[in-house]
């Protein structure tokens, strides 16, 4: 609980003395600003008393022009201290953020998805900013402003009810603001949600135009998104009547305290009992305040704002890590080092079901190990385990008589190789790519993964070669390549162990046999685990387990188990003669 | 110079049709005219009226108070005016440019819609996306800032100047000395600003860019030990913005500043003139006193109008974007002699006719290919990627059209259908089934609401979907979330094909339907294609050859041309690329591995045009007498 004001406070205990800098620039700035009126009231009285000499209009004037330097001068270097603080306290969180999302896990992940993630990141961020930057500087601005302008004022003998009674209309707008605002923003984020809805189903009718064109269901979907741009109408309207409201009251509310200073005011200057100096001085002063006191509404909304998104910030980077390195982990000989799985049982966490029971296994290095199953058989957890995404239960999986959790993260990782079925690629170059795990790499190293991946032919196809960007502002690549690149990433380790999982799906028959081939030969020494739906990729394994529910219900070689009745010979059956069984 | 010729020529259409759909709204325009002129003469007059309190009465020791409660009671009715138009003004103008923009989306929309297959594979759907949300987003913004800051901001400023010469004409003139020194400043430092700001949104974009990518593929970075080097390009990427963002900063106070000290500035100087003409009784104090309000007033409206400078210029580039969509046509045309086909009656032959096609590129797909399919025949489509099969679809279901011979349905050539009733005709289940966000209900049906509940049960009844559809938690009546990421790729495929069912096409064209599913599934779909096939027309394209070993007839294409047909047995007995590849699906291989890993490279699934003459082990010769007489 401590650490719940965590963020904020340590960072302005941290950066105290940019912001005193600021806000005395700031008060200093104000001070100035709140002569300018009185300046011109004593002109006025000059005058009138018939005072008034070229040297007191030039004095008015120069006067007025300090004041014009001093406020713009001392009020910006106030404003960008304050700003720089706020800038400053953006990059150091999202720098923390990320840090710790580097940290979280696939647990984490399942339940929190991107979008989400990304609006800590961006939204929470920028509003938590915006109220120590903005809100400090308008609150400096404006309580600095209206405390001098008062304290001006009496000091020039304007009788204090009179000033009351003047700014009484102006009192309204801070208490406006913030019962108006809210609605403001609620109705502005239906707007943001309709125009996301909108964009939503332009990609959804885009993504889908072979589907609407094909069964020539245009007028259909053209009236779904004529419903949904209607919808954007109706929240806009909406949302500018209660906006326009708000912008026009505020002036009103100014205009209001004038009328009353008007006659008020007026009403005392005839009878003598205020001069006509202070008369105008007055008027300026009532104008003078209704910008800081709108200010002051504008604060209080993007603090009770801000102080949510704190809270979320806070609340997220509190969250611990779900696989911790232990403080004596060690590293693994990974020579000669043997995998094993002792009766392994595991149940993701929030499931009530045993996602894998009673696993064991026991890989010598140069092994080939093939997995299959169906989808949600297990295949996929069982890697999750050995790469210790998920923590196993204690003593489960080991490596090298050594158990996983004792081992550190570094060469854990490094000694085992992960191909996904997905081919997940960053927005890099090719090359970066591949050379994920080791950026510096010598381009020949790249160019030998690739090759062993099937994919050189096609990257050399590309204008840039291995140079090529990838993503949205590159080139695309076809599933299949996506899957031999990320294979060819895999490859690169060299690592003691490969996982390959169901990584060739989306490439041909014929690829496919050249690419299991060559990982059978360049890994000869080393131990490889493919898991794949196609009985052809694996068939060559050393042994083959075969995952139904979470359970081992076969083991053996591809002969053994095609000998056997059970899962394996029944898939072979459907691969190999198609729709002829059942 | 040609290059801003063409731009002020496209700006010009663009403006011309913005300005037709601004057409119907011409009354609300007028009215959000007059709003604005009464609402800026009640806001402008006040000064003047406070300038009238202090010259006539208190200047004067005028002692009736009365006249001093007129002088009020008359502000305040002004500001009450003020109050009302603006809030008049502002609604008016929303209205028109809201339902301009609603219209221009759902036109837009539609103009896309109609376009041929060849525009969506040429142009990338997040192109499509940001003209139909950002630019006509960009467009509201020109109707909702713009304009109103040219129409409020200008009149003021145009106002302004009139009532300063109506005070004093000297002084004016003196003020107007200004103009060219604000013009000049906010000229100079607006495009700077707008550079400093574009780099910052770009380099923010880039930032989120990266950090939503690697949450993405976080585990990836976690599983390869990247944290350390991520989290370095992350914090480049952090400082590269923020060093970016301070650069602005930097020069958005610099400008406003100065903007606000030029503000004080000309009031020290209007002082010091007006002082001493004041000294020289040549004007009033009121006068004065009126002209320190104007001239500070002078300045907001210029500052407003400045800063709607960026917007102007985006709000152009996306209305020339949006015009030129407005300008393509679809490519493929109904031809004029089309006539309506009577779809009960269409029995399903189809019949490619020496066809020749290539895509834009002008790189031939397909060479000459004659292919005659009988009514209710099942005919199985293998090769490589680039071998013409989704060509030949594609030239079926006329999103191309051909460049020589003809494809026919019935001897009607598919140029002369409609394309609305030639794509009800024809069936087409995809790799990658697309499901809508909505109920399964209206997946199936398309959200065609004339086709009634039952019929959909039926039709997933039929497929086998029914027992999948009623483990769900609200049964036909569950909202797919996120396009169906809740099933799998076997369940997503099911629902497509009670989609067929439905929509009861002649022709039904199966293009990899089974490519993504695991074995089980993929019998599954077995037995809902044998369901689904009965008695129409059907093409099937596929990797695997489980899928079409069952078929009629079995074409095997490879550069855009027709190699080998024939059934199943027969394909095998011919000993060519078939056989081969029938023999690698079944992993049985090795004796000749080593011989072939060269050539095998040309089957590279993503490599369409690469692969030559040299492969010298697959058959080229076609089955004569391939056409074999349909089982049904």
């Amino acid at each position: 609980m401590g650490s719940g004001r965590g963020l904020l406070t340590s960072y302005i205990r941290d950066k105290w003395y940019i912001y005193a800098s600021g806000i005395t620039f700031t008060i200093a700035a104000n001070l100035f600003q709140s002569y300018y009126p009185k300046v011109l009231g004593n002109f006025t009285d000059e005058l009138q008393k018939g005072g008034l000499t070229k040297e007191t209009v030039l004095d008015a004037s120069l006067a007025l022009l300090l004041i014009g330097l001093a406020y713009g001068i001392l009020g910006g270097i106030g404003q960008f201290h304050i700003m720089y603080v706020g800038r400053t306290f953006e990059k150091f969180t999202r720098q923390r953020l990320f840090g710790h999302f580097t940290k979280l896990g696939e647990q984490f992940y399942s339940k929190n998805g991107v979008g989400k993630l990304l609006s800590y990141v961006m939204n929470d961020v920028t509003t938590v900013r915006e109220s120590i930057a903005m809100g400090v500087n308008q609150t400096a601005n404006a309580t600095m402003l209206i405390f001098s302008a008062i304290a001006v004022m009496l000091l020039s003998a304007i009788p204090w009810y009179l000033i009351l009674i003047c700014i009484s209309p102006l009192l309204f707008i801070p208490w406006i603001v913030v019962r108006i605002g809210p609605t403001i923003r609620s109705r502005s984020k239906d707007v943001q949600e309709s125009l996301g809805a909108m964009t939503e189903s332009a990609e959804e009718q885009f993504g889908g135009i072979r589907v609407t064109k094909k069964f020539a269901v245009e007028d259909i979907m053209n009236l779904r998104f004529g419903r949904t741009v209607d919808r954007i109408k109706d929240n806009q309207l909406r949302l500018v009547r209660i906006s326009s409201y708000f912008q026009a009251l505020i002036p009103f509310l100014g205009a209001l305290s004038l009328v009353v200073t008007l006659a008020f005011g007026g009403y005392m200057a005839l009878s003598g009992r205020l001069s006509l100096g202070n008369f105008v001085a007055l008027t300026l002063y009532v104008r003078m305040m209704v910008n800081p006191l709108q200010a002051i509404g504008n604060v209080i909304n993007t603090i009770q704002r801000s102080r949510a998104s704190l809270e979320r910030l806070n609340d997220l980077l509190a969250k611990q890590p779900e696989i911790v390195e232990k403080e004596l982990a060690a590293d693994v000989d990974w020579q000669n080092a043997v995998l094993t799985v002792n009766d392994l049982s595991f149940t993701y966490p929030d499931s009530p079901k045993e996602a894998l029971q009673h696993i064991s296994l026991r890989l010598e290095p140069g092994k080939t190990l093939g997995i299959v199953g169906r989808t949600g058989s297990g295949k996929t957890t069982l890697v999750k385990l050995l790469l210790r995404v998920y923590d196993p239960p204690a003593g489960a999986v080991e490596i090298d008589g050594r158990v996983v959790s004792d081992i550190s993260l570094e060469s854990l990782r490094a000694g085992i190789a992960y191909v996904p079925q997905d081919g997940f690629l960053f927005s890099t170059t090719i090359r970066d790519n591949i050379a994920f795990y080791r950026r510096t790499a010598d381009l020949a190293l790249v160019e030998k993964a690739a090759h062993e991946a099937q994919i050189h032919e096609s990257i050399m196809g590309f204008p840039d070669g291995f140079d090529t960007k990838l993503g949205e502002r590159g080139v695309t690549l076809s599933g299949g390549q996506r899957q031999r690149t990320a294979l060819a990433r895999g490859m690169m380790m060299e690592a003691p162990i490969l996982i390959l999982d169901d990584s060739v799906s989306a490439v041909d028959a014929v690829t496919e046999t050249v690419i299991i081939d060559t990982i059978r030969r360049v890994r000869e020494d080393k131990t490889t685990i493919i898991i794949a739906h196609r009985i052809s990729a694996l068939k060559h394994a050393d042994e083959i387990i075969v995952l139904d529910e979470g359970r081992i219900v076969q083991r053996g070689t591809h002969e053994t188990l095609l000998a056997q009745e059970g899962i394996y010979a029944m898939l072979h059956a459907i691969q190999e003669e198609g729709s002829s069984v059942g | 110079m040609a290059k801003t010729v063409d731009y002020n020529a496209s700006n010009k259409v663009a403006y011309k049709g913005l300005m037709s759909y601004a057409k119907p709204h011409t009354k609300t325009f007028l009215a959000v005219f007059g709003c604005i002129i009464v609402a800026i003469t009640a806001d402008l007059l006040q000064p003047y009226l406070v300038k009238v309190a202090i010259d006539d009465h208190l200047m004067k020791g005028d002692k009736s108070a009365s006249t001093l409660l007129v002088i009020a009671g008359i502000y305040l009715l002004l500001s009450v005016c003020g109050f009302v138009f603006t809030y008049l003004q502002n609604n008016f103008l929303q209205n028109a440019g809201q339902s301009i923009v609603a219209a221009i989306r759902k036109q837009l929309f539609r103009h896309i819609t109609r376009q041929s297959m060849s525009y969506f594979d040429r142009v990338p759907s997040g192109s499509l996306i940001t003209h139909v949300s950002s630019d006509t987003e960009t467009l509201n913004s020109f109707f909702s800032q713009v304009l109103l800051s040219v129409l409020r901001d200008g009149l003021t400023l145009v106002f302004i100047i009139a009532l300063m010469f109506h005070l004093d004409v000297r002084l004016t003139l003196y003020c107007l000395i200004l103009i060219p020194i604000i013009a000049l400043i906010a000229i100079s430092f607006r495009s700077y600003m707008r550079m400093t700001y574009q780099i910052t949104r770009t380099n923010l974009s880039r930032l989120v860019a990266f950090v939503a990518e690697n949450l993405s593929g976080m585990r990836i970075i976690q599983v390869f030990h990247q944290e350390k080097e991520q989290q370095r390009q992350f914090d480049d990427r952090n400082q590269t913005y923020f060093k970016s963002n301070m650069r602005e900063i930097r020069t958005n106070v610099l400008f406003n500043r100065s903007f606000d000290m030029l503000g004080n500035l000309s009031v020290a100087f209007v002082t010091w003139l007006g002082g001493n003409a004041v000294l020289g009784h040549m004007i009033p104090f009121g006068v004065l006193f009126a002209f320190i309000t104007y001239i500070r007033q002078f300045f907001q409206p210029i500052n407003s109008i400045t800063q709607q400078w960026n917007t102007l210029q985006s709000a152009t580039v996306s209305m020339n974007r949006i015009w030129s969509i407005f300008e393509t046509n679809p490519e493929v045309q109904d031809a004029k002699g089309a006539r309506e086909v009577d779809a009960s009656q269409v029995r399903g032959k189809i019949d490619f006719d020496r066809v020749k096609f290539a895509y834009s590129d002008g790189v031939p797909v397909i060479h000459h290919l004659d292919l005659h399919v009988k009514a209710g025949e099942m005919i199985g489509i293998v090769g490589t990627t680039g071998a013409g099969k989704s060509s030949l679809i594609s030239l079926l279901c006329r999103f191309y059209d051909v460049q020589q011979g003809s494809v026919s349905i019935d001897g009607t050539d598919v140029r002369n259908i409609p394309q609305h009733t030639l794509h009800r005709l024809i069936g087409l289940v995809q790799q990658e089934p697309y499901l809508y966000s909505g109920s399964i209900i209206d997946n199936v049906r398309l959200f065609d609401e004339t086709i009634s509940r039952e019929r959909v049960m039926k039709a997933c009844r039929m497929v086998g979907a029914d027992t999948l559809v009623m483990r769900m938690k609200d049964g036909y009546d569950t909202v797919l979330s996120e396009r169906g990421s809740g099933l799998s790729a076997g369940e997503r495929q099911l629902i497509s094909f009670a989609r067929i069912i439905v929509f009861q096409p002649k022709i039904l064209i199966l293009d990899e339907a089974t490519a993504n599913l695991d074995s089980h599934s993929e019998q599954l779909i077995q037995r809902a294609l044998a369901v689904v096939s009965e008695g129409r027309t059907t093409l099937v394209i596929a990797h695997r050859l489980s899928t079409i070993m069952n078929a009629d007839r079995i074409i095997v294409m490879r550069q855009g041309e027709i190699v080998e047909e024939g059934t199943h047995r027969q394909l095998l007995a011919l000993g060519g690329y078939y056989e081969e590849l029938y023999r690698h699906s079944q992993g049985e291989h090795e004796e000749h591995e080593e011989l072939e890993l060269d050539e095998l490279e040309d089957f590279d699934d993503d490599e369409p045009s690469t692969a030559n003459a040299s492969a010298g082990g697959i058959a080229a010769a076609a089955s004569p007498g391939g056409g074999c007489s349909s089982r049904r």
